[in-house]
């Protein structure tokens, strides 16, 4: 009963792997929408890293305590599982403490949320360096069959996945740590062995009280207080009235007499600003509850240049897309529209709005002229055939005040020059495109905005956009209106008429005169009026040399709210000052700061073992260059394919989840099957190559193949997905346990270094491949990856030169 | 080889705390601020400037954040609001012309900073703070300080009727949209001055004018701290 042996033994380890393996993942994807519900989605890349500095370090020390760790393996690996468990119930309620609360938004201006920020670290990466451990030691123990535990812990991953979508959906994010941490916890009773029982069971008694106590006491989740959630509840009378658990994120909705909603607002405006509900999703503003009332014909939003389009003429077929704030909806309805369609994703909020707040908002969601789609806006758009909208209507764009960089590396494929181009087609004769964007400084979101809609008419033959484009200005608004045909006199005419009557100024008008452009809204700043003329005028080279990216975002660019460039950092910090910098686009500096900082981590968790065992090993540049290509080239092609299969599936939570979970469960069965072909520096090169050729078809074939299908039936679908992503990740799943137990026929103190290795390089992966995403785009990063395996190609391919010291006897 | 450690280890606390402002160095502390970042950005209203050089501002913030009050930035004041940066006090303060014998409304007092400017140099200064807290710890400050500051803890939307018309209206917080009611409240021929932009973010200056025939306009004003944002060529 000491030492597990045997199948029955064994049996009990895989299974607990497996089940272990899938609460790391689970808690890991967890920890990463907990982290965006009190900060920001942006600090998910740090979560990832410290989840790969866990796996890393844990490889360095099985380098450095390899056999004392394997002689405790019997009773340390179920413990480590427990300890992992009982870390993942803990960590985050400690980081919500007073004392270790960290704010992102103080970094910048408090230098004691470094410590605060390092304390945060150490806390999250413990759960994931004891986890990592017990898998690490599994793995080097049983090197032979490191296919059977390599398919385990595979496989367990993707089920994770999947899992952690159950949890999300169904019960509050606070308390799923808790959940998954039981699973961790169960994983070492499984394998649980007599030796050092009573303190493993101290533990679990301990983690089963935690897990207790959070799932009881903590009701709700306190937030960064600059999240918009937390503003809202300093207002007098705020309150919580509803809150509800979804796959698309936490769904609350808040009611103060002190929330309106009158974006930037006519100053002529005299009567009272509704009072609305508004809705949070993931503690980020959301939009309103709406109200729709039959009877009037009047809404606030008559009192913006929102209702440009609308004063033109008459529409009466709409599309509302990603109509996330019903305002804009509601708005639609006041002109009586024939039909509706609305392209909204989030399920939740459409099923709150149908059920629970159905009264209160006039029974806007249930109008029979409506038609909703729970897809995202660009997967409706290629779908559809032509349906001869009057007006395309697009959410607001940037943010108040211009902080639009929070989005930075959210890909949106409906703001896109080919997602415009579909919108142009499912336009009628006199159809319109409108889009509105708050006013920013510098202007980056309404001249990338302009230069969009300008190359969207030209690529659809329009010779002279300057017919087609009107655009109104008030003090905090700009809404562009592009139509199919040129605009009429008589739509001139009212837009004239509305703009003087609101107090608003033309921007763009077909026989605008300059003096026109500043009669109420005046600047002080007049490049801004230059630069919107080169645009129309189609100048190039003022939209490369501008400080910001304000090129169109493409399908292999999907960044629209993308524009800090790096090579500009050091221009825009003479202008600006270095503190104001992170601001201007938080998303992107927090991920190249990311990057930076892991490849530090990094580097001293790979020089580390090689430091320690210079002496004792050699011919090590194999194994680095074969397992951090793996490392590199499996989590560049996992982000490749999960950006792509957005397009397809029409959501990002069901493409990671189909992505994610597909890679790791073929990967599995490639582990599992590996375990049957000779370890010999043949098959490895084999399946290099053919991973290598598969990579260079994709970099061909994988958007031609999407963009032709994605308008089949579902199941079809399904299964090209599965046979994309399955097949290259099934030989994928097999190079890792050939190439280990390749090194473990020869020289098995290796095998931790691979091991560490492999998570080293994955800690900088992510960050480093959205980077390149954003930087160059996706068929560079897929092109990163094809090199990547052909390095491992090649390492076999010539293993007698880079093993050959140390493995001077293999075949 | 231990205390080289633990050495090692303090020092990133010992550098956060090192930079602390005591005693006399807050004076001096406070007539650089006013030389360099406000005089030296080309602000020349002398009452402004006097004003600035009167009033402690490190008594404005929190405690953890006092070594920071001089410097040329905005701080956190907790509720996710800040006090901000000197320079935009003064230039918003310089902008609405302030007068001996003016009126004038703030809404968002937030730490109290901008109102007790005011008051140094107006006749009476009304504030509205909408976060109880925030509004309590501001008005204990400022009835300590002056007798001519009014502070109210309230929703700013609908401004403070009462002692309506105002000479001008500093909105310290912005938001999506101007009340109404504060237009209505302003003088005709009066100023209302408001930040556009996040707490932290580069903060660019609204300035609302009422014509004497009730015509609203508006003018974005780029504080002078920023050159003109120009491509690179």
């Amino acid at each position: 009963m000491e030492v597990i042996s045997g199948h029955k033994g064994n049996t009990r380890q895989i299974l607990s792997l497996g089940l272990h393996s899938a609460a790391i993942i689970a808690y890991q994807l967890a920890l990463m929408q907990l982290i965006s519900i009190v900060q920001w989605h942006h600090f998910a890349y740090m979560i990832i890293s410290v989840a790969m500095l866990g796996f890393g370090a844990s490889g360095t020390l099985l380098a450095l305590a390899r056999e004392k760790l394997i002689r405790s393996s019997s009773w340390l690996v179920p413990m480590l599982m427990t300890i992992s468990g009982f870390f993942m119930i803990i960590s985050f309620e400690i980081t919500r403490l007073e004392f270790f609360r960290f704010d992102v938004y103080l970094l910048f201006v408090d230098r004691s949320q470094f410590l605060v920020l390092a304390a945060n670290y150490l806390i999250y990466f413990m759960p994931f360096f004891s986890g990592a451990l017990a898998i690490g030691i599994l793995f080097i123990k049983h090197t032979r069959q490191i296919g059977t535990y390599y398919f385990s812990n595979l496989l367990g991953s993707g089920v994770g996945g999947l899992f952690f979508l159950l949890l999300f959906g169904n019960i509050m994010p606070q308390h799923v740590p808790a959940v998954i941490g039981l699973l961790s916890v169960s994983a070492g009773l499984i394998s649980l062995v007599r030796r050092k029982a009573p303190l493993h069971m101290a533990i679990v008694l301990l983690a089963i009280i935690s897990s207790v106590l959070l799932m009881r006491t903590q009701e709700q989740i306190s937030v960064s207080q600059y999240k918009s959630l937390a503003r809202s509840m300093n207002l007098p009378d705020a309150e919580i009235i509803y809150r509800q658990p979804s796959i698309h994120g936490l769904i609350e909705v808040v009611s103060s007499p002190a929330l309106r909603f009158a974006p930037a607002l006519s100053l002529n405006f005299t009567g009272d600003v509704p009072v609305k509900k508004n809705v949070f999703v993931n503690a980020d503003y959301f939009g309103v509850i709406p109200k729709f009332d039959a009877k009037t014909d009047a809404h606030i939003l008559d009192h913006t240049t929102q209702a440009t389009p609308w004063v033109m003429q008459d529409r009466k077929r709409v599309l509302m897309l990603n109509a996330r704030e019903g305002a804009p909806l509601a708005h639609a309805f006041v002109y009586n529209p024939e039909r509706v369609d609305a392209v909204i994703s989030n399920s939740g909020f459409v099923e709150m709005m149908q059920q629970e707040f159905a009264k209160e908002s006039g029974n806007l969601f249930l109008q029979k002229e409506l038609e909703i789609y729970h897809i995202e806006a660009r997967n409706f758009l290629a779908s559809k055939p032509p349906q001869g909208y009057d007006i395309i209507v697009l959410p607001q764009q940037g943010t108040f005040g211009g902080t639009a960089g929070i989005n930075a590396l959210q890909e949106s494929y409906d703001m896109t020059l080919e997602s415009f181009e579909l919108m142009w087609d499912h336009l009628d004769q006199d159809g319109v495109i409108t889009v509105t964007t708050w006013i920013d400084y510098p202007s980056r979101v309404s001249l990338k905005l302009l230069a969009t809609l300008v190359q969207t008419a030209q690529k659809k033959g329009v010779a002279d956009p300057g017919e087609h484009i009107a655009a109104l200005r008030s003090w905090g608004n700009v809404t562009f209106v592009l139509k199919k045909t040129p605009i009429s006199r008589e739509e001139i005419k009212n837009i004239r008429s509305f703009a003087t009557s609101k107090f608003f100024d033309p921007l763009l008008l077909p026989d605008l005169q300059q003096e026109e452009r500043q009669r109420f809204n005046m600047v002080g700043d007049q490049s801004f009026f230059e630069y919107v003329d080169q645009i129309m005028a189609g100048d190039e080279e003022m939209i490369r040399d501008y400080g910001f990216v304000i090129r169109p975002a493409t399908d292999d660019k999907p960044y629209f709210s993308q524009f800090l460039r790096l090579s500009q950092l050091r221009h825009l910090n003479e202008i600006f000052g270095g503190d104001q910098l992170p601001f201007l686009e938080l998303g992107y500096l927090i991920v190249v700061i990311t990057l930076v900082q892991s490849t530090a981590l990094a580097l001293l968790f790979i020089m580390l073992p090689l430091l320690r065992l210079r002496k004792s090993q050699k011919g090590k540049a194999g194994t680095l260059l074969y397992f951090g290509a793996l490392g590199i080239g499996y989590m560049f092609v996992e982000i490749i394919l999960i950006q792509r299969f957005v397009l397809y599936f029409g959501h990002p939570v069901f493409s990671i989840a189909a992505v994610i979970s597909t890679m790791l469960i073929a990967s599995g069965l490639g582990s599992l099957t590996s375990g049957k072909l000779p370890a010999t520096a043949k098959t490895p090169a084999i399946f290099g190559l053919i991973v290598t050729l598969f990579l260079i078809g994709y970099m061909l074939l994988l958007t031609p193949v999407i963009q032709g299908t994605i308008a089949s039936p579902t199941a079809l679908k399904i299964l090209i997905s599965l046979l994309m992503i399955g097949i290259p990740s099934f030989f994928k799943g097999m190079m890792f346990p050939l190439g280990i137990r390749y090194l473990s026929d020869y020289d098995v103190s290796q095998v931790p270094w691979a091991w560490g290795i492999n998570g080293s390089v994955s800690v900088i992966s992510t960050s480093l491949a959205m980077l390149i995403a954003v930087e160059a785009g996706f068929m560079v990063v897929m092109g990163v990856a094809v090199v990547c395996y052909a390095i491992a190609f090649l390492t076999f391919s010539f293993h007698k030169l880079l093993f050959q010291k140390t493995l001077n006897n293999k075949p | 080889m231990k205390k080289q450690l633990i050495i090692l280890l303090m020092f990133p606390l010992l550098l956060v705390l090192s930079t602390d402002v005591h005693g006399d160095d807050q004076e001096r502390a406070r007539n650089s601020m006013v030389r360099q970042q406000i005089q030296g950005r080309g602000i020349r209203h002398q009452a402004t400037l006097d004003a600035m050089r009167n009033i402690p501002r490190h008594l404005y913030v929190p405690f953890p954040q006092r070594r920071n009050a001089y410097e040329d930035r905005p701080l956190p004041i907790g509720y996710g609001q800040t006090i901000s940066q000197p320079y935009i006090v003064a230039y918003m303060t310089e902008i609405v012309d302030p007068n001996p014998g003016d009126k004038m409304l703030e809404i968002g007092t937030g730490s109290g900073y901008q109102a007790a400017v005011l008051a140094e140099i107006i006749e009476e200064v009304y504030t509205i703070e909408i976060v109880r807290p925030l509004g309590e710890q501001a008005k204990r400050m400022l009835d300590a300080q002056y007798d001519n500051v009014f502070v109210k803890i309230a929703d700013g939307y609908h401004g403070w009727s009462e002692h309506a018309p105002f000479d001008a209206i500093v909105v310290t917080a912005a938001a999506e949209y101007i009340p109404p009611p504060l237009v209505e409240q302003l003088k005709e021929g009066g100023r209302m001055i408001i930040p556009v932009g996040s707490p932290f973010q580069i903060q660019q200056l609204m300035l609302v004018e009422k014509g004497k025939d009730g015509e609203i306009s508006t003018r974005s004003l780029m504080p002078v701290r920023f050159v003109p944002f120009e491509r690179e060529k």
